[in-house]
């Protein structure tokens, strides 16, 4: 609360500050939100005793925003939601390598190509359905495009986590099968939302019986209704696409000159305490081996995850331009 | 014939001209990245077309309501006998103080499945009906009503009256309406994009966010400013001849209402339609949302995004009112091909969404140290993106000082610049100052630049509700949208204060 | 106060040509008048004089002082003119204090003097007691008052009025013009009154000077203009005419409807003669004058205006005659000339 405090009133000053010696802050761009992860941030501060700038807005363009400043971002570490906008500024040669010591215990598959990220929590694509509704589960992702679920099913084609999977989609079976998938999904009747939530709120009114979301909404709606709701969710059989795991992760600008620092940073991200704080928080995933689940999931080992590149998430145009083609953007 | 002392102006305003073009410039160094071959095939696309097609659907459907029925509320609103004309007048300009996005917002919450084209044309219409009734109701109010008295004696009737002479009369401010409702349609980002249409301003940030594409999004900035271009230059084709329309002299009657019942009761009917569809039904949304759960916002962080709202605003609207300063003194001077080239470029510019000039600044500002992301950064870009508005209303306050004053002035030995220090500001201020508060309102809920460029740790009002927003937080959301209406809605208020027929710049010589 | 001196003054916009070869004087302290119908560029003169508009060739001085030329041009605000524009233009933000004061410069004077000089404006134009008046409170006739003091605040070199008088009903023209007319003979001024009036540049001003298309027509005193025009067009521009077909003899005897000597003899050149209505004799008496029938009267309460036709010609002649008629419609009656003839050639 304090840091907010004063963050807000430091905007009377400039820019960023580029003392060597004894680092007194740090600016971050977090494309989580304040309501997450605020409270991280001001724990660290008091631990560390360095300011934090935050500068918090989406992720996607975050990431645009120091693709554009390039060598002159004010930025030293960009906290992102998503591994596509990551992968999007280690392309770019953004992000500097960070060494073996940096979140060392984030497992290999959650760690960005080259080192220039580590995973700090992880985000599964679920479906979410009606209990009793749906006679038979869906097992693969590939089902939505059968008869009984025609016009009964939800999804999300604007929101950037259904676009990384299918990113992932066209990554892992090509562009000629997502498009059919796609087309398949359209031709079925799929409902479209805007947003996660609305498909689980949609769900619980039984206005659809089951859709394709992130694995803590059906928890977020529960939350944010105050009350317990029709809704459950459920993975795909281990190994299918539909079972995509997507991180958020955190890099190190390479124009950064408070890189130590800014490795403390992560490692407190990516420590026990942090990591427990997060699956209770926010019910997310953590990436360490030795923290439980959020409540009522199955270990993240269990899932059945394909083996996905997080790095190539980036290639983003390609998926809404499909999405384009097929009218369901 | 060019004045010597005008070189000096023209030096300004291309100084100014300058400045303001960092935004397409960038454009332009952007785009060039791209090989030529893949810039065509992106214009070409079918996606493209699309997107056009839709933007200049959008245009046309919103400029064509506003036009016809902007102008008959206006007219209604003062010509015709409506009850409590001033609340009423109020009520339709008031929803200049509510964003687009907070429009969208809380109609979707009434009616979720609100989408489409048809939708943003009815909401973007309820944005921008304002301007046209604000530009045309104020040159009503500027028409010699003895012009009226010798066409009723002259056996006109009343609607022959209305239509052939007051119409053409108020003609240029429609055309000012239409030019100012249909720019804001091509910039608008907040309203389109949550309802799913793309318009070319949507299609940039998507390029620019999903693509990182920042290249692609340039050639599209390009193309959004080409038919910005081609829409500034129909306009001006579409007000026609410009003839010197004296302003109101002597003795100003106070015009006489029509009293026609069928005709009074469909006019206050709009009306009221009108505002309770572009206020009420907002204020309701904001309010009971609000209500929920009133402690969702604690009240320092209101005052804090307040405090930052209005500072930074009030710090644009200062700038821009600088920046339109040469432009405007060069317009009084008379017309020249200088003078509406300069206008023309400034209002084109002012098509060029707040993604743009945000980009453009974000860009060319991280180069610049300390500035890059200060408030006086941000303010630059309200006045950059809000330049257009700024000329035209300070170039109207200055015009309307008449030039025997000036050249009396000068004759009592008074330099030029003694001249405008001493008469042209102190009479023109009240002016003056309404079209700065009409930059400080509009930049009170700028969001995309604001966003960009707003120093790190810094919230305003716009911004604030966009992130609740766009986490769903609707509760937390809603004091904060509130807040911004309702400090918006006092400049708005003062806009809306009636400024006499008689022209304050004469005197006019009381019957002895 | 100074002389003036324009030395074939042209201003033209663009390729239209305002004024065109103007020249005339003024000396110290004269009253002039700037007579002419509209559009024929009095008021451009004016506003060359005073350094509003810059003159395309030509001269203009205030005593020895070369105070515009194309080439070499004094700014209007160094020129020391006082111009008082149509219908005052006071400025509207300002109390009538501060609008006499506005051109006393305070660098040159302190406050006391020009609070000073203030209220001797205020004396003079008879005003006290509306010092902190806004103009918007103020009739027309104040305006006017108080945008002469303001101009003659500032001891202007020359005072400049356009038409100030014109926007004013008939009784309060003649009584502020008289004041006014009074004001600047008091002080001395040297002035130029622009009118197209021409009783009241008669009554007003030293000297006359007639502008027709941009040209000096005739300059001379009111006297001079009014009798002697140089041309019938003149003549009718400085008061009512009469203006009869004519011919001149060779002997030099000018044959015209109203002459004594006019049957039988034709003459060598024809031309017009140029009459003022009060040089006519309307009488009963038969042996005083030409036989006429009185068609017609216009009763102005202090004189009338009778219309007689000749029987022969059918001429119509305007007559005037002091005070109540004794006239009646349909009478006959003798005229008789009692003027100059003023004979102008047919050109």
């Amino acid at each position: 609360m304090g840091a907010l405090v004063i963050g807000g009133v430091s905007w009377i000053g400039f820019g960023r500050d580029t003392s060597s010696d004894k680092v007194e802050e740090l600016t971050i761009y977090s494309g989580r939100s304040e309501e997450f992860i605020a409270p991280f941030f001001a724990r660290w501060e008091k631990e560390s005793g360095i300011k934090l700038n935050i500068r918090y807005g989406d992720s996607a363009e975050l990431a645009a925003q120091i693709l554009e400043e390039g060598e002159n971002s004010p930025a030293d570490l960009f906290l992102s939601q998503d591994a596509g906008a990551l992968g999007a500024l280690s392309v770019a040669g953004l992000l500097s390598k960070l060494p073996d010591s940096a979140g060392d215990q984030i497992q290999s598959q959650y760690i960005g190509d080259n080192r220039t990220w580590v995973g700090v929590t992880g985000r599964a694509r679920v479906f979410a359905y009606r209990p009793g509704a749906v006679a038979k589960l869906p097992t693969s992702v590939a089902e939505l495009t059968s008869a009984q679920f025609k016009g009964r099913f939800g999804i999300a084609p604007s929101n950037s986590s259904f676009q990384a999977f299918v990113t992932a989609l066209i990554n892992e079976k090509g562009e000629k099968f997502a498009e059919k998938w796609l087309a398949g999904m359209k031709a079925n009747d799929a409902k479209i939302y805007l947003k996660n939530s609305e498909i689980v709120e949609a769900i619980d009114k039984g206005e659809i019986d089951l859709g394709l979301v992130n694995h803590y909404y059906v928890w977020e709606v529960s939350e944010a209704l105050g009350r317990e709701i029709n809704a459950e969710i459920s993975f795909f059989s281990p190994g299918d696409i539909g079972n995509l795991i997507n991180v958020s992760g955190v890099g190190i600008l390479g124009s950064s000159k408070k890189e130590s620092a800014a490795i403390e940073l992560i490692n407190f991200l990516t420590a026990k305490p942090s990591q427990i704080a997060f699956v209770e928080d926010t019910h997310e995933y953590s990436l360490l081996s030795g923290v439980k689940a959020p409540e009522g999931l199955p270990k993240l080992e269990d899932i059945g995850a394909p083996e996905v590149d997080l790095g190539d998430l980036e290639k983003v145009q390609r998926t809404q331009d499909l999405l384009t083609k097929v009218g369901l953007l | 014939m060019v004045k010597s002392g005008s070189y000096g102006l023209r030096a300004l305003v291309a100084g100014v001209l300058i400045t303001i073009s960092q935004p397409l410039l960038y454009l332009i160094i952007r785009a060039g990245e791209k090989p030529a071959g893949d810039i065509l095939a992106l214009l070409t696309r079918s996606k493209t077309v699309e997107v056009l097609g839709a933007t200049v659907l959008l245009l046309s459907a919103v400029v064509a309501i506003n036009v016809l029925l902007g102008t008959a509320l206006a007219a209604g609103l003062h010509y015709i006998e409506i009850p409590y004309p001033r609340i009423l007048l109020v009520m339709t300009v008031l929803p200049l103080a509510i964003p687009s996005y907070v429009f969208t917002y809380t109609w979707k919450a009434l009616v979720p499945s609100l989408d489409g084209i048809w939708a943003a044309t009815f909401i973007l219409v309820l944005t921008t009906m304002p301007y046209m009734i604000l530009a045309v109701t104020i040159s009503f109010q500027r028409i010699d009503s003895g012009l009226i008295e010798v066409s009723r004696s002259l056996g006109l009737t009343k609607p022959a009256v209305f239509f052939r002479v007051i119409l053409p009369q108020v003609r240029r401010s429609i055309s000012a309406g239409a030019l100012l409702s249909g720019l804001y349609v091509l910039s608008d980002f907040g309203a389109v994009s949550l309802l799913n249409v793309e318009t070319l301003t949507v299609s940039i940030q998507n390029l620019y966010k999903s693509s990182y594409d920042r290249s692609a999004a340039s050639v599209i900035g390009l193309l959004l400013f080409l038919a910005a271009a081609i829409f500034v230059s129909m306009e001006s084709f579409l007000k026609g001849r410009e003839f010197e329309s004296r302003g109101a002299e002597g003795f100003q009657q106070q015009i006489r209402r029509v009293k026609n019942l069928p005709l009074s009761v469909a006019t206050t009917f709009m009306l009221a339609t009108y505002a309770f569809l572009a206020v009420v039904i907002p204020f309701y949304v904001l309010i009971s949302r609000f209500l929920q759960n009133p402690a969702a916002v604690a009240i320092s962080d209101l005052t804090t995004a307040a405090i930052s709202t209005i500072t930074v605003a009030a710090m644009g609207a200062a700038i821009a009112f600088l920046l339109s300063l040469p432009l405007a003194f060069l317009m009084t001077q008379g017309a020249s091909t200088f003078g509406s080239i300069s206008e023309k470029i400034i209002l084109m510019a002012h098509a060029l969404p707040g993604v743009v000039v945000g980009l453009a600044l974000v860009s060319f500002g991280s180069r610049l140290g300390v500035l890059y992301q200060s408030i006086f950064l941000l303010a630059f870009a309200y006045a950059v993106l809000f330049l257009a508005k700024s000329v035209a209303s300070t170039s109207s306050a200055l015009s309307l000082v008449s030039p025997q004053l000036k050249e009396v002035a000068a004759t009592l030995g008074k330099s030029k610049s003694r001249v405008t220090m001493e008469v042209v500001f102190p009479i023109a201020l009240p002016n003056l100052a309404l079209g700065v508060l009409l930059v400080f309102l509009t930049a009170m809920k700028e969001l995309p630049a604001t966003l960009m460029l707003r120093p790190t740790g810094m919230d305003t009002l716009a911004t604030e509700v966009w992130s609740f927003a766009a986490i769903s937080r609707f509760n937390e959301a809603a004091p904060y949208a509130l807040l911004l209406v309702l400090l918006a809605a006092i400049p708005t208020f003062i806009l809306t204060i009636p400024r006499s027929a008689k022209n304050e710049a004469s005197v006019k010589a009381k019957v002895n | 106060m100074t002389s003036l001196s324009i030395s074939h003054l042209n201003v033209n916009y663009g390729s239209r040509s305002v004024i065109s070869d103007l020249s005339f004087d003024l000396r110290e302290g004269e009253i002039a008048s700037l007579l002419g119908p509209s559009g024929c560029g009095k008021t451009t003169l004016l506003r060359a004089i005073a350094g509003l508009i810059q003159p395309t060739s030509g001269t203009i001085r205030f005593g020895s002082q070369l105070v515009g030329v194309s080439s070499v041009v004094l700014p209007p605000h160094k020129r020391g003119t006082g111009y008082v524009p149509q219908q005052g233009a006071l400025f509207p933000h300002l109390t009538v204090a501060k609008n006499i004061a506005f051109g006393l410069d305070r660098s040159t004077h302190t406050k006391s003097e020009i609070s000073k000089i203030t209220d001797e404006m205020i004396s003079l134009i008879g005003m006290k007691g509306f010092e902190d008046r806004l103009p918007s409170q103020l009739s027309g006739g104040q305006q006017t008052r108080v945008a002469l003091a303001r101009a003659l605040a500032i001891k202007p070199k020359l005072v400049l009025l356009d038409e100030p008088f014109s926007a004013l009903d008939a009784v309060l023209r003649v009584e502020l013009r008289t004041e006014v007319v009074g004001l600047l003979r008091e002080l001395g001024s040297t002035a130029i009154l622009v009118t197209h009036d021409r009783e009241e540049a008669l009554v007003s001003s030293d000297r006359v000077i007639l502008i027709r298309d941009g040209k000096v027509a005739q300059n001379g005193t009111p006297e001079e203009v009014y009798e002697s025009p140089i041309s019938p067009e003149i003549a009718a521009s400085t008061g009512d005419v009469l203006i009869l077909p004519a011919e001149k003899l060779s002997t030099g005897q000018t044959l015209y409807p109203l002459s004594l000597d006019g049957s039988g003899k034709t003459g060598s050149e024809t031309g017009y003669v140029v009459i003022r209505p009060e040089e006519i004799r309307v009488s009963v008496n038969a042996s005083l004058g030409i036989e006429g029938s009185l068609t017609h009267i216009d009763y102005y309460g202090h004189d009338a205006m009778l219309t007689v036709t000749l029987p022969e010609t059918g001429a119509l002649i305007s007559a005037r005659v002091a005070g109540p008629s004794e006239f009646t419609v349909g009478q006959k009656v003798y005229l008789q000339h009692l003027g100059p003839v003023r004979y102008f050639s047919r050109q």
